[in-house]
């Protein structure tokens, strides 16, 4: 009788992966005599027989004693490092959204090195069906002392049974139940027939709960481990009837999958040329070109500007427009910024170059132009302006000049008053690119001032008064001493 | 075969060879039908259990408490033998079909003006057009704006960007969607490439494509944000543990964040491997001109994906490998991909090489700053030359190897304590060549080498020379 039943199909036939299917090991797991692991794989395999869903599962197997269920469950698998099944479940989940997922895992794995991915996945909601498999021990490493142990639980790593320096046992289920994200935790165990009916209704209804798409569920397990809690079988059944459902109460923790609510659904990429190209801003049209040539006045080929101040004064915005404009006309230009540690309020600079071939060090520590918007900048980077540049400061706020090298001409323009009397205190940058446009020439007015519409394109109804803040700022510069 | 009287419910049976004899099925018996063994099976050394079966109804609980998924079973029926469990046992009509790889499509794009976009946006741009739709990732300065920007333009695509909870997970994450056979990518900086790192060896021992842009902030520990490039012993030497590489790309502008990004993607699949890019903080920060390719790609799938569907049911994703001569030959089999890499991926940019005398070796940002020293050099008419590596695993040695009859001396110019020198000296080391002087313009903590400083380095006569 060959193609036979025997077991659920989703068993292998023959345990290949388990020591090449030699011998016994072809159809016998490695597990121990009366471990739990092998009734849940059980349970596992016959929902899945029972939904129908052996081609679209993947089995996130764990590290532990489950660490080898790829060798028996005949659907896709992969295998976590410890504690990572989920994020591995998250990974298969969003990238084929059809699939179904089955994080498994122990208590060690779960419960103790996983604890962030666990708590953060079932948080998320994401549709994946949770199997914890709580033995209160660490089995595959021998007989440690899991975050499930028993209070007075003996361990290789509590000789003297568990004590209060050791932490009380996790109740994960309670726990992931106290979130949002999951839509059914119940918690099951396997030391009778009743209880065996249970955990296979329950192991079966939290994937059916991802088949259908609702969301998360989490399963725990109470397992009997005989080998490491020195028992028989039968003793570790009764041990975790008497003793650990006191301290991990069986029974539905939550269960939401009533209100009709469903996760909702995983995108699926597309891949159309048009639509990525409008994504990333691309553009087939060349922009417009003002200018009659390189800025050779300022440098024969490398032009490096510094603009510094405070967070907030608008640097970075006008030293990324200086960089769109030089690359509009035609030039290689790049900008960099420096920022302090704080979000806002600290130091806040720049370093563009623009450079007729090619840029080379995207530094300015000897800029050709310093804009300076305060005093601690002026007074930092005037006196490394280089002999024949420019500085540029906000008189309204700054008042002492420091000394500069020969030939370095210093513009003195009030951004912060005129943008303060056009009733925008913001477009003092603005204020000021005008000023370094006039004081400079770097590049023709309009050269800018389109790459300041165009990054206002969005923001239509601001370009009045941005160009308005432009022509104050070049105007004031021109006319100043 | 007898089955139950007044049922059609099929009977307990097991071969005794697959009972553990744990005897959770005996408590389970209401019937009393199951009691423990009391021989040793010769096959197994343990002890089954012994059926008698004269009150059985077939209720099936023993069944449904056996842990062995070729325990106790119901009664197959009156055909079988029970001396010939091999024949029970025999392989199932498969119903998964084998996986045929899909193959990638390359979609020409139309001409486009080039975009002025910062190095982290450039490399996002270059997943993009790459085929890459899963971004999974952990906020950390200076890599964040390629997160940033990826949550911003994912969803547009129906692709993913998901915040994990640390880079530990980021990774693990990226283990199952690369698992699944899709192209999938992360940003990140030094502390958190570290995190990364249990989980890049992971990928290796599985063979999962990936590709894990690393902007170099300052270290150790917390370090600083300004740019570094001290994570490239880690890169070429210290993937995590075991015998792991992967390749380790270098870009020096926005415009080949982009590209080398999606070159990373197609090396990470042809050799089912992690690729690393390196960056520096100055190079993710950097806004520059960043041409767009003449093509974007369509990923495919590969035939080895646990894609969770009938044809690719039989794949498993793993680095388990239990058995000592089975690990040595999965080792010898990475080691091969290595070989074939180390022979096929060197790659390099030569800039005024060809006569030159002095080889300045540098990369990222530095390698930017060196070429104008190089250009000062030359005006000064020094024979100066700029060896870049584009890949610093494997290091570009047969490149290096033609220059080295006229080099005289080789300056390595690096924002670290000098890293990409050991790369280089290993690289000579086993390709046996005497190099040679070697000296160098060192900075770290986030100072990059300036300018000035490699062409005085460049002029200094040698202290050997002056002696």
């Amino acid at each position: 009788m060959s193609g036979s039943t025997f077991g659920s199909p989703t068993f292998y036939s023959r345990f290949e992966r388990h020591a090449h299917g030699e011998g016994l090991k072809g159809h016998a797991t490695h597990y121990c005599a009366g471990c739990g692991h092998g009734l849940v794989h059980k349970y596992l395999a016959e929902a899945i027989d029972e939904l129908g869903i052996q081609d679209r599962t993947v089995a996130v197997s764990p590290v532990g004693c489950s660490v080898f269920m790829y060798y028996y469950l005949d659907v896709g698998n992969t295998q976590a490092a410890h504690g990572r099944a989920p994020a591995v479940a998250i990974g298969h989940k969003t990238a084929n959204p059809d699939s179904i997922v089955i994080s498994y895992q122990g208590d060690g794995d779960l419960a103790s090195i996983g604890l962030a991915e666990v708590v953060s996945t079932a948080q998320l909601g994401i549709p994946i069906s949770f199997i914890f498999v709580n033995n209160a021990i660490y089995g595959m490493t021998g007989g440690q002392l899991a975050p499930t142990t028993l209070m007075g639980q003996k361990s290789s790593t509590s000789p003297t049974g568990r004590n209060t320096f050791m932490g009380q046992p996790l109740k994960m289920a309670e726990l992931i139940a106290g979130l949002d994200g999951p839509v059914y935790v119940e918690r099951v165990a396997l030391y009778d027939s009743k209880q065996r009916v249970k955990a296979k209704k329950a192991i079966k209804k939290a994937l059916e709960l991802q088949v259908k798409g609702i969301g998360l569920s989490f399963v725990e397990v109470l397992s009997e481990c005989p080998t490491h809690l020195g028992m028989t079988p039968e003793e570790a059944e009764k041990w975790v009837d008497s003793s650990m459902t006191k301290v991990f109460p069986l029974g539905l923790k939550k269960d939401v999958t009533a209100d009709g609510a469903h996760f909702p659904t995983l995108p699926k990429p597309t891949f159309d040329t048009g639509h990525l190209l409008s994504v990333i801003d691309a553009k087939a049209e060349p922009p417009h070109r003002f200018a009659e040539g390189f800025p050779t006045h300022l440098d024969p080929a490398d032009v490096s500007l510094k603009l510094a101040g405070a967070g907030g004064d608008g640097a970075q915005t006008i030293a990324l427009m200086l960089t769109k404009a030089a690359i509009a006309e035609g030039f290689d230009s790049t900008y960099i910024p420096s920022y302090g540690p704080e979000s806002r309020g600290g130091t806040s600079y720049a370093d563009v170059h623009i450079a007729s071939d090619e840029v080379l060090s995207p530094a300015a520590p000897d800029p050709h132009v310093l804009l300076a918007f305060n005093q601690p900048s002026l007074t930092k980077f005037a006196p490394h302006v280089r002999p024949g540049g420019v500085v540029l400061y906000d008189t309204t706020i700054v008042h002492d000049v420091p000394a500069v090298a020969a030939g370095v001409r210093v513009v003195g323009v009030p951004f912060t008053a005129i943008a303060r009397d056009l009733g925008k205190p913001m477009v003092k940058n603005v204020v000021a690119l005008g000023a370094l446009q006039a004081a400079t020439g770097l590049f023709p007015a309009e050269t800018l001032l389109e790459t300041l519409r165009t990054a206002l394109a969005t923001r239509a109804a601001l370009i009045p008064l941005n160009e308005e803040a432009f022509r104050w700022g070049a105007k004031a510069a021109a006319e100043a001493p | 075969m007898p089955t139950s009287a007044g049922t059609s419910r099929p009977r307990p049976f097991v071969f005794p060879e697959y009972c553990k004899g744990c005897g959770r099925c005996i408590d389970a018996c209401n019937k009393d039908c199951l009691t423990e063994g009391t021989e040793i099976n010769p096959l197994t050394g343990l002890v089954p259990i012994q059926l008698h079966l004269e009150n059985c109804n077939g209720c099936g609980l023993c069944i449904a408490a056996c842990p062995e998924p070729f325990g106790l079973q119901p009664e197959p029926g009156d055909d079988f033998e029970l001396t010939d469990p091999e024949k029970l046992f025999g392989a199932r009509a498969h119903t998964a079909h084998v996986p045929v790889a899909i193959a990638d499509r390359k979609v020409t794009l139309p001409k486009m003006e080039p975009l002025v976009v910062k190095g982290t946006y450039a490399s996002a741009i270059g997943a993009l057009l790459a085929g890459c739709r899963h971004v999974y990732g952990y906020p950390i300065t200076p890599s964040t704006e390629g997160a940033e920007l990826m949550a911003k333009l994912l969803p547009k695509l129906d692709g993913v960007f998901l915040q994990a909870v640390s880079e530990v997970a980021t990774v693990n994450i990226m283990y199952g969607a690369s698992g699944a056979g899709l192209p999938c990518m992360t940003f990140t900086s030094s502390p958190g490439f570290s995190l990364m790192l249990e989980g890049v060896s992971y990928m290796i021992g599985a063979e999962l494509p990936g590709v894990f842009v690393n902007i170099m902030r300052g270290g150790p520990g917390l370090g600083n944000i300004a740019p570094e490039q001290a994570d490239i012993k880690l890169a070429c030497r210290g993937l995590g543990h075991g015998n792991t590489q992967a390749l380790v790309l270098a870009p020096a502008t926005p415009q080949e964040m982009l590209d080398l990004t999606m070159l990373s993607f197609e090396l990470s699949f042809k050799y089912r491997n992690p690729v690393v890019i390196l960056g520096d903080g100055y190079l993710g920060q950097c806004t520059g001109k960043v041409a767009l390719p003449e093509h974007m790609v369509v990923p495919g799938l590969p035939e080895w994906a646990v894609w969770g569907d009938a044809a690719h049911r039989a794949n498993v994703v793993c680095s388990i490998v239990l058995q000592e001569t089975d690990l040595e030959a999965h080792n010898e089999h990475l080691n091969r991909k290595y070989a074939a890499m180390t022979a096929n991926e060197q790659r390099s940019v030569q800039f005024e090489c060809e006569d030159a005398d002095t080889l300045i070796i540098a990369c990222n940002t530095p390698a930017q700053i060196a070429k104008g020293a190089v250009r000062a050099l030359r005006q000064q008419g020094v024979k100066a030359g700029l060896f870049r590596p584009v890949t610093l695993w494997p290091f570009p040695i047969d490149a290096l190897r033609t220059l080295l009859p006229h080099t005289r001396r080789i300056v390595v110019v690096e924002g670290s304590p000098g890293q990409l020198e050991d790369e280089l000296r290993l690289a000579l080391s086993h390709a046996n060549i005497t190099p040679p002087t070697i000296d160098h313009v060192r900075h770290m903590g986030g100072v990059l080498p300036q300018l000035g400083e490699i062409v005085s380095r460049v002029l200094e006569p040698r202290a050997q020379e002056v002696r």
